[in-house]
Parts: C-alpha cells; sequence; structure tokens
C-alpha cells in the first residue's frame, strides 16, 4: 500500500495524521496535487489497484477502510476491504480485477477544460504559499467553476482559508445542494460469489 | 521584475522576461530552465521531440530578437503543444499545465503513471520503486 496525502499545507496538515498513525507503508505527502493530475481524481479518498507490472487493473474509486462514512458512499466497506484481500490471494484471477476494455472505459481522462483548471488552482496554490492568500482566491474559483465536480479544488481552497467569508459557501452546505445526488461515484463491484 | 514559472511542481525563478498582456517572453536559455524546452537550429526541443519553428511573419509569434539578444514566446510554445497557461502578471506568476490529451494518453495505455514524492520525513519514494509487488494506492487528505 502506498498513500498520498493530497494537501497543499504539506506535512503541516497531513504530518499530524500520518505521525499518529504511524504506517509501515509508504506515506506520501503531494504539495501540488501531481497524483491527483496524473490520474485525473476529484476527491478522496480515491484507490487505485496496480498490479507487479505497473499496470492499472481497477482505476479511480471511492476506497474506506470501514463503514463510518457510508451515509457518503451508500455501500458496505467490509466487502471492499475483502476484495483487496481476494486481489492478494488470487492476483489476475481475482473476479475484481477489471478486463483491459472496462478499466479503460472506467478510467476518467481529462478535457481541455480540466487541463485549465489545474493550470488555475496550481497557480492559486502558489499564490496561497507564497503570501497572496486574498489573489488566489479568484483562481481558485476559476479550478471550481472550471471543473465543478471537484471535491478537491473545492475543499482544499476552503481549507486553506475561511470558505464562508471568502466562497461563501461550506462543505455541508455543498453536499446538501447535491439533492440527493451521490457524493461519490457509486462503486461497481461484482456480485459476491465464492473464489478459492 | 522576476517571473516565477510553474511548470508540474517546479517552480522557476527568471530574473528577466518579456510580458505583454499574459504573453510571456524568455530568453532560450531561461526557456529551457523553466521548460527543459531547448532552442537549436531545428526548432524549440525537449528529448527526442521537436517542435518546428514557423519562418516568414509567422515567426513572429515564436520568436524575435531584442536588444538583449533572441527572445521566445512560452506562451505560443505552450498553445502549439496544448498546454494551458494561466497567469497573475501583477505578482509576476505563469502556470504552465500539462495538456489534457497527454495526461489522457498516458491513462488510456492504463500504464500506472509514475511519480516522486517524499515521505514525512523527506525522504523520496517513486511508484516504480515498488514494482513487481502489487500497489494500492489510495490518495487521501487531511482537510
Amino acid at each position: 500500500m502506498i498513500t498520498v496525502a493530497l494537501d497543499s499545507a504539506g506535512a503541516v496538515a497531513a504530518g499530524e495524521w500520518i505521525r499518529a498513525a504511524s504506517p509501515t507503508h509508504p506515506s506520501l505527502i503531494d504539495v501540488h496535487y501531481e497524483v491527483a493530475l496524473r490520474y485525473n481524481m476529484v476527491n478522496v479518498p480515491t484507490a487505485v489497484w496496480i498490479d507487479e507490472q505497473g499496470r492499472i487493473v481497477r482505476p479511480n474509486e471511492v476506497a474506506f477502510a470501514d463503514n463510518r462514512w457510508i451515509e457518503y458512499t451508500k455501500f458496505d466497506m467490509t466487502r471492499y476491504a475483502a476484495a483487496i484481500r481476494n486481489w492478494v490471494a488470487n492476483g489476475p484471477d481475482s473476479v475484481y480485477i477489471l478486463k483491459p476494455g472496462e478499466r479503460r472505459s472506467r478510467l476518467p481522462l481529462p478535457t481541455a477544460e480540466h487541463a485549465l483548471a489545474a493550470a488555475h488552482f496550481r497557480l492559486a496554490e502558489h499564490l496561497h504559499e507564497t503570501g497572496h492568500a486574498e489573489a488566489a482566491v479568484p483562481f481558485f474559483k476559476a479550478a471550481q467553476r472550471l471543473r465543478p465536480e471537484s471535491w478537491c479544488y473545492k475543499r482544499q481552497a476552503w481549507a486553506l482559508t475561511d470558505a464562508e467569508t471568502h466562497y461563501g459557501t461550506s462543505f455541508q452546505k455543498e453536499v446538501k445542494a447535491l439533492g440527493g445526488r451521490p457524493y461519490y461515484t457509486p462503486l461497481s463491484f461484482p456480485e459476491e460469489k465464492a473464489q478459492p | 521584475m522576476n517571473v516565477t514559472i510553474l511548470c508540474g511542481a517546479a517552480a522557476t525563478t527568471i530574473p528577466e522576461a518579456g510580458i505583454e498582456g499574459e504573453s510571456l517572453w524568455l530568453a532560450p536559455d531561461n526557456l529551457a530552465r523553466a521548460t527543459g524546452w531547448e532552442w537549436k537550429p531545428e526548432g524549440l526541443c525537449r528529448g527526442s521531440a521537436c517542435v518546428p519553428v514557423p519562418r516568414g511573419n509567422a515567426a513572429r509569434e515564436w520568436v524575435r530578437e531584442t536588444g538583449r539578444g533572441l527572445s521566445v514566446s512560452l506562451t505560443q510554445l505552450a498553445r502549439h503543444l496544448g498546454q494551458p497557461v494561466v497567469a497573475s502578471p501583477e505578482h509576476g506568476v505563469w502556470a504552465v499545465g500539462e495538456a489534457a490529451e497527454d495526461v489522457a494518453e498516458r491513462l488510456r495505455s492504463l500504464e500506472a503513471p509514475d511519480f516522486t514524492l517524499p515521505d514525512v520525513v523527506g525522504r523520496l519514494h517513486s511508484l516504480t520503486d515498488y514494482r513487481s509487488r502489487k500497489v494500492f494506492l489510495l490518495a487521501w487528505a487531511s482537510w
């Protein structure tokens, strides 16, 4: 397992969580959202399964260790943990390994507008980091407008400042505005079946 | 005025640049330092990839002679490569993003994009360090 903290504030924000967990796996910090950009991620937690040859065998999907956020995931995450164990035991024969065509169809691919959003976000976080927090706000807003489905762009910007003052919103308000639409893309899992 | 160019995770500060609105003109050595694209007789090149620079009137959008020597348009190069450019001229910062098609092409290959990032004590790890092992990659955040 490799974990990556998407956090513009770096170790200042993510460090205490990592130290408290004392992980035995590599627990990395991604200040500039490089992983989010390359894998085209829009929310956390997002998992990707990568095989021994470095190939994606299950693309971006929500993954929690337990059911404490089931209100948001609408999925029994104990099934997810069992699926990972199944993959470890069965490798490419695991029922959870997707065929290449399905992997590609599930992979979200960025558009030119998404790339423009990412450039706005990069500029915004740099301005914030270099002491121009007010000047960063319009660029964060532009990134959010260009890619409204990205919770990363929203929640990171809100976390760096006062969301109500600068963005006139909050996480709770935005979730409410979903009006029943899912917060996470629903997980697509095969039906349970016995596998040795 | 110093100009900072954000290209991927890198931030390169250039002591001198030509600014026209949101267009940015750089001396070839500064362009190479900020982006890796080098001015060569065959055009602008990075690694084995070369972009031929048009000749005649069209060349004026790409390259010009100034009192201090040659100047190349970073904005024009990025536009040609499909890379978005976002600027805050007031703060002297230009962000050059990745072209959507480049990111998409890598993902379509199903080859997991590599990255190199620090852990909490600053030690660097690359995804490729873990080749030959299954990797469960999980992105999270403190926010």
